[in-house]
Order: C-alpha cells, then structure tokens, then sequence
C-alpha cells in the first residue's frame, strides 16, 4: 500500500481510497451461522434427485422415432407419384405433395387413426410403468 | 487467524463434509461469514440482502464443494463463487442505485471537521460506488474489500490484472470526476502535510 500519488503505472492513493478503504466491518447477526447450518442440514437431509431412466426411455424413444421416420416415409412414397405427375402436366409451380388416390380409399383413415391411438396407448402405458418403478405414483 | 492455519482447517473441513459429515461445514462458515457478509454488503448496501446474499453463497459452496480442485486456496475459490453468485443474484434482483451523476454530493471542507458530516460524505461515496456502471462497479468493490490488493481481487473476479487494473482506474476517474470536493480536499491535506513536514 505504499503507493505515491504521481506516480505513472502504479495507481493514485486518493481521498476516495481512504473512504472506501476504512469502512467499518459488518458484523453477521447471531443467528447467521445457525441459519445457514440449518438450510444445509436441510439439504443434506433431502434425498438426492432422481436421474432420467436413460435405460427404459431408450426402447420407447427409438419406438418413437422408427413410428415417426415410417410415417415420413410414407408419406413421402405416397406424395411422390401424385408430384410427379403434376410435373408431367406442366404445373410445376403447384407442385405440392399431394396423395394419390390409394391414399384417400375409405378404411385408410381409420388405420391411421387407429395407428395413432394405439401408439398413444403404448406411450401411456409405459410412461405409467416408469412412473410406478421410480416411485411416483 | 493466521492463514495457513485457517488454509489447514478449511481443508480438514472439506475432507470431512465431502466424506459425509455435514456438520463440519460449520466450521467454515464460522470462519468465513465476516468475510462474506461484508463482501455481500459492498456489493448491495443492505444488511438483510447482504446476510441473504451470504446464505446463499455458502448453499452454493456446500453443493459444490467437490468441485473446489485445491489448485488454489479456499479462500480464492469460495470468493470468485460468491462473487458469482451476487453477481447473478443481483442481476435478478437489482438494488436500487441512483444515477452517479445525481448521486448526492458530499459537504464541503469547510464542514468536514464535523464528525457526522463526515460520516455522511463517506456514505455517499460509498453509495455511489453503486452507481458506477457494471463493468466498473465490481472491480472497486472487489479492490477495496480485498484490501487494496489487485492482485487477489483479479483472482476472485477471474480477470487478468491489466483489465482489473484499467478498469479499476476508469471506476476511480469517473468517481473523481463525482467529487471533486475530496480531491481538493486531499490536495490541501498533502499540502498541509509537506508544510508541516517542512517546519518541523
């Protein structure tokens, strides 16, 4: 702290640094300490949080993705046709996917719809499984 | 205290909470409420919000506490965290600060005799450290409670010394440009000192 006022690298001693250097030291209230320690025996208390389980997720997330990525490509495969032959007739600029007519036969809805309750179902069934082995519920 | 022995201590008392004794925490915030309490208060000017502040810190020290690598000494570690920590928490919760350029001005000298005026003029000073932009803000706070050592203050802010530095000089331009009063004042007290130094 021996520093001079004038001098050119090391930094000036000024008024100000007496001020704000000579402050009186906050004493911690009594209870400080005690109040601390009791939120710390709080958490050393509480049970350590539960991880994700990695392990049954992976089946149902790689369910999700195969039913997801066949859904697109069907899609896909059922669009194509219908865009090519719109190319074909000279409106390229409406080009939009499009399904083709086996798409739209009566029942291919309801194999839809029943696909995705069905993969709904699944979905809640094993999220209840989970749910039930770690506990919370 | 003496510091290694308190460097001795606070790793004892790591080595024991992190094998399962919680309660050997209390030894270290025995030994480092002051510290952080008054580090809290420079940042915020409030007692309550200053204990708060501490709590908090020593929670975070508690859960990370694994995480300290003993490269460098507890105190240096436990700082940079609470220094973290009243960073963030005060960037949620901002005290409330005046503008520095209206930030009160201190009495002059011709008053300054007067104990109590005095004290008021050091308050204004010191709240008006509050005032000064962010960026400069915490490198003062830092310099002072570390008593001056820029070294340890770059340390617990996880800056290199120049920028402390160059910050810490801007902090200090911008508060003297606040009072001149205090500059005048000291100019006339080194003055009187070589005088007297002089006739003596």
């Amino acid at each position: 702290m021996n520093r001079t006022r004038n001098s050119s690298d090391e930094l000036e001693l000024t008024r100000i640094d007496h001020i704000l250097a000579s402050e009186e030291p906050l004493i911690p209230s009594s209870g400080f300490l005690e109040s601390v320690m009791e939120s710390v025996r709080e958490e050393a208390a509480a049970p350590p949080p539960i991880p994700f389980p990695w392990k049954r997720a992976i089946p149902a997330v790689l369910l999700t993705a195969g039913i997801f990525g066949w859904a697109a490509f069907e899609l896909i495969r059922l669009g194509l046709p219908a865009a090519g032959s719109l190319a074909a007739a000279g409106s390229a600029s409406l080009a939009l996917p499009h399904f083709s007519a086996a798409a739209v036969q009566p029942f291919e809805p309801a194999g839809w719809v029943a696909l995705a309750l069905g993969t709904s179902l699944l979905s809640w069934l094993l999220a209840r499984r989970l749910a039930g082995r770690s506990g919370l519920l | 205290m003496n510091a290694a022995i308190s460097a001795e201590e606070d790793l004892a008392d790591v080595s024991r909470v992190l094998a399962g004794d919680a309660q050997a925490f209390e030894g270290i915030v025995r030994r480092w409420q002051g510290p952080l309490v008054n580090m809290a208060w420079r940042y915020c000017r409030d007692r309550g919000r200053a204990e708060e502040l501490a709590q908090e810190a020593f929670l975070r020290a508690w859960r990370g506490l694994g995480q300290w690598r003993r490269e460098s000494s507890f105190s240096t570690w436990l700082f940079a965290l609470a220094a973290n920590v009243f960073r963030s928490e005060l960037r949620r919760f901002p005290t409330v600060t005046v503008p520095l350029e209206t930030a009160p001005e201190p009495s002059g000298p011709a008053t300054q005799h007067n104990t109590l005026s005095k004290g008021l003029s050091h308050g204004a000073v010191r709240r008006a450290v509050l005032a000064l932009p962010q960026r400069y803000r915490e490198p003062v706070v830092l310099f002072y409670f570390h008593e001056m050592d820029l070294a340890a203050a770059a340390r617990t802010m996880g800056l290199p010394e120049g920028t402390m530095k160059a910050r810490l000089s801007r902090a200090r331009a911008l508060l003297r440009r606040r009072f001149p009063h205090l500059e005048a004042e000291h100019s006339e007290m080194e003055f009187e000192t070589l005088t007297t130094g002089k006739e003596a």
